[in-house]
């Protein structure tokens, strides 16, 4: 899978410049889509971390992936004290981080005290008094209801191995580094390195989780999921448990936030703050699959690719410039029923409506797949796909 | 460091600095216990907490019986303000007089709650029915799922009517007849005749859903499968029904306080009005305790009353006009860590 995501832009590339072209850049997400896919699954996938593996269900998890974008956009104005302009993007991550997970202990230390709808209530209500209250707060900006935009600094912020000059490389879509005859042959668009080295920091916090997950801590959450009056009972203390891993979740949502302002330079409060936002990660997850950590991933890359797919400008690609340029314009302006031809059917029904679609696919889900796609497939397969793939294939060939 | 941090810096430079304080808020203190301060602020609170009942007592009603949190409540209520709305576009002219439109309103409120009931009693059967034994947790999943399919329908179809090009509907909002825009003024305190007539739609409701609780066979039964739905089953009583009936009940409501809304300029028929009523409509539910409706309308008064006062404060004597919105969320926060299960709240309820 990470082969597939790193071979991704370089494959595009080929087919877009193929004789399918018109095709491809209809069907397939862009790479820009995709830094996107990136950064939001890594903030799916700390969500899922605390309500997939744990049952609680943070329904205020926006607040720690605002918090994280907000700090790196205010420090990069200039507006954090000790944190100027110039501080190191890596440095500047790892704080957004640690800023998330010390909210996240304040909020989780009174939250966890509740549990089921209450606990979803009570971060949700913190979440939205942070988010009035950056909407309102004027020191962040001189209109903060438009939120933030990074006006400190004009180079791209850096992404790579602290230290190493040669191995950083500045991101973002309007001001970040285009590599040129690396190895000889390769050369990567501004995007594309975004996409490789937000990839990169996204794929190390994943196996970071991953490693939790499957340590005893990992597998302590899943019993306070599954029991947890029987967690406590064998002498777990599932309170700490719980709170370490809000904790924990809250860091890795942080430097969601982080790279997601590293990447676009810029944060509003209904991006960033918004409950709405944590309901993205929400669908994202149950579509992908609910407790598995990959999960949150497969769900954005779908999202994604169907919102792009049905976005209303069809910019770099999607189903109305497609239909424009290969459906005659007779068939475009047939009637359909009183006075609504086929083109304004499309505008009406089809065009920048994802959410309806990804919705009722989403009721679906929880309805008849609430395993999610990731999940049904290890329950159909009868493990983790990484072993039970070559298992099956072998079996195959076999017999 | 994080956001409390700043929080707190920011709230000590919104005051003004120095001796100058005491004396202000004194004054201001002043003002505010005057007679008829006071009893604009209460006045504007009881009307506000009249809408929050409103928006609020359907979600509750479901909740207590079915244990079903309705994420898609804000959605039927922004449904309901539409159709409302539209019902009062084609009937009211431009000669109709006060009686007459106050007719159409209640014409109005007629067709929304039967729409949204019958809309309410089919999510019921054909999508939440399915799921009740499965956790709590896919039964809120389910009706989120249902609000982005319920806004996104509504926006498709504003967008094709061109209802919208403005965020309300301004269309609904000259309906209104013109003596509820006036402000009635006694021995010095003035109120609307909106707020007035929120008011009584709200004690109407109020009213109606207590008698209903306590007077019908069916509040009897909400009332018994809030305690133990199975020995209510055991007694031979058609849960399933009850059910769909409630629910269809819970989303009626939703619709009138819709109608009621689409006539409010400050919250006026508009697709982000869901989400708008869905947050406040939690909190009043939350803070009261889930599925009692006394609890519900204590809290309901408790926030309309609070959040006048702060809009009062917030006007008057510091300058922060998000701060009445955000202390909504704060009576939650600090309702919840005082009072986990709410005011009058059962444990068992919150142990879902």
């Amino acid at each position: 899978m990470i082969l597939a995501f790193a071979a991704y832009p370089g494959v595009y590339a080929l087919l877009v410049n193929s004789g399918l072209s018109a095709e491809v850049t209809a069907l397939l997400p862009r790479i820009e889509t995709l830094v996107v896919v990136l950064f939001f699954a890594l903030f799916a996938m700390s969500f899922d971390f605390i309500s997939g593996y744990t049952g609680y269900l943070s329904f205020g998890h926006a607040a720690f992936y605002g918090t994280g974008a907000y700090l790196v956009a205010l420090a990069a104005n200039g507006k954090i004290p000790l944190l100027g302009p110039e501080t190191p993007f890596m440095l500047l991550l790892v704080l957004a981080g640690v800023a998330a997970a010390v909210l996240a202990l304040a909020i989780g230390s009174v939250s966890f005290r509740l549990s089921g709808v209450y606990f979803a209530m009570i971060t949700l209500g913190f979440s939205q008094v942070l988010y009035v209250f950056m909407r309102d707060w004027d020191f962040v900006s001189s209109a903060p209801r438009d939120g933030v935009a990074v006006t400190g600094t004009f180079e791209g912020f850096r992404i790579g191995v602290p230290g190493v000059d040669g191995l950083s490389v500045a991101i973002g879509q309007l001001t970040g580094d285009s590599i040129e005859g690396l190895f000889g042959f390769i050369n990567l668009s501004p995007t594309e390195v975004s996409f490789y080295a937000i990839g990169a920091v996204v794929l190390v916090c994943y196996l970071a989780m991953q490693r939790l997950v499957h340590s005893p801590f990992g597998r302590t959450l899943i019993a306070i999921r599954e029991n947890e009056e029987r967690a406590r009972a064998i002498g777990y203390n599932t309170y700490a448990y719980k709170l370490g891993a809000f904790v924990v979740s809250g860091f890795f949502a942080g430097i969601a936030g982080a790279l997601f302002v590293g990447f676009r330079r810029s944060v509003t409060p209904e991006n960033g703050f918004y409950f709405l936002v944590a309901g993205d990660a929400l669908l994202v997850s149950i579509i992908g699959g609910f407790g598995t950590l990959a999960g949150p991933l497969y769900g954005e890359l779908f999202d994604a690719t169907v919102r792009e797919f049905l976005s209303k400008e069809g910019g770099g690609g999607g189903l109305l410039p497609y239909l424009r340029a290969n459906v005659g314009d007779a068939t475009l302006a047939t009637e359909i029923y009183n006075g609504l031809t086929v083109a304004e059917a499309i505008d009406t029904f089809l065009n920048g409506h994802a959410a309806l679609y990804v919705g009722l696919l989403f009721v679906l889900f929880v309805l008849y797949v609430p395993n999610g796609l990731l999940g049904t497939a290890r329950d159909r397969m009868g493990g983790r796909l990484a072993k039970a793939v070559p298992r099956h294939l072998r079996r195959w060939f076999d017999g | 460091m994080s956001a409390i941090a700043h929080a707190a810096a920011s709230l000590a430079s919104l005051a003004p600095a120095g001796a100058a304080l005491p004396l202000q808020f004194t004054d201001a203190l002043i003002e505010f216990l005057s007679p008829t301060t006071l009893a604009d602020v209460i006045v504007r609170g009881i009307a506000e907490a009249s809408l929050y009942v409103m928006i609020a007592a359907g979600l509750t009603l479901v909740f207590g019986l079915m244990g079903v949190l309705n994420f898609a409540h804000g959605s039927l209520t922004m449904l309901g303000a539409y159709l409302g709305g539209l019902v009062l576009v084609t009937v009211v002219a431009q000669s109709t007089g006060g009686a007459g439109r106050l007719l159409a309103f209640g014409v109005a409120v007629v067709v929304a709650f039967g729409a949204l009931a019958a809309l309410g009693g089919g999510l019921e059967i054909g999508l939440v029915r399915p799921i009740y034994d499965r956790p709590p947790l896919y039964q809120i999943l389910l009706t989120f799922g249902v609000t982005l399919v319920l806004d996104e329908l509504a926006r498709i179809v504003v967008l094709f009517y061109g209802l919208q090009p403005t965020t309300v509907w301004q269309d609904v909002l000259g309906t209104k007849p013109a003596f509820l825009a006036d402000s009635l003024g006694v021995a010095g305190v003035s109120a609307s005749g909106l707020e007035l007539f929120h008011i009584l739609f709200g004690v109407a409701t109020v009213v109606g859903v207590h008698l209903f609780l306590t007077r019908t066979r069916y509040g009897l039964f909400v009332r018994a499968g809030g305690e133990d739905s199975e020995m209510l089953s055991a007694l031979g009583v058609d849960v399933n029904r009850v059910f769909t009936v409630v629910f269809a009940l819970g989303t009626g409501i939703a619709g009138a306080a819709g109608v009621l809304l689409a006539w409010d300029p400050s919250w006026g028929a508009s697709v982000p009005l869901a989400a708008e009523t869905l947050l406040p409509a939690f909190v009043v539910v939350i803070v009261g305790g889930l599925g009692t409706f006394r609890g519900t309308v204590v809290a309901a008064l408790i926030v309309g009353l609070v959040d006048s006062s702060m809009t009062w404060w917030f006007q008057n004597f510091v300058d922060f006009t998000g701060l009445p919105e955000m202390v909504v969320f704060l009576v939650l926060v600090i309702t919840l860590i005082v009072k986990p299960q709410g005011l009058y709240g059962v444990s068992e309820v919150g142990g879902h």
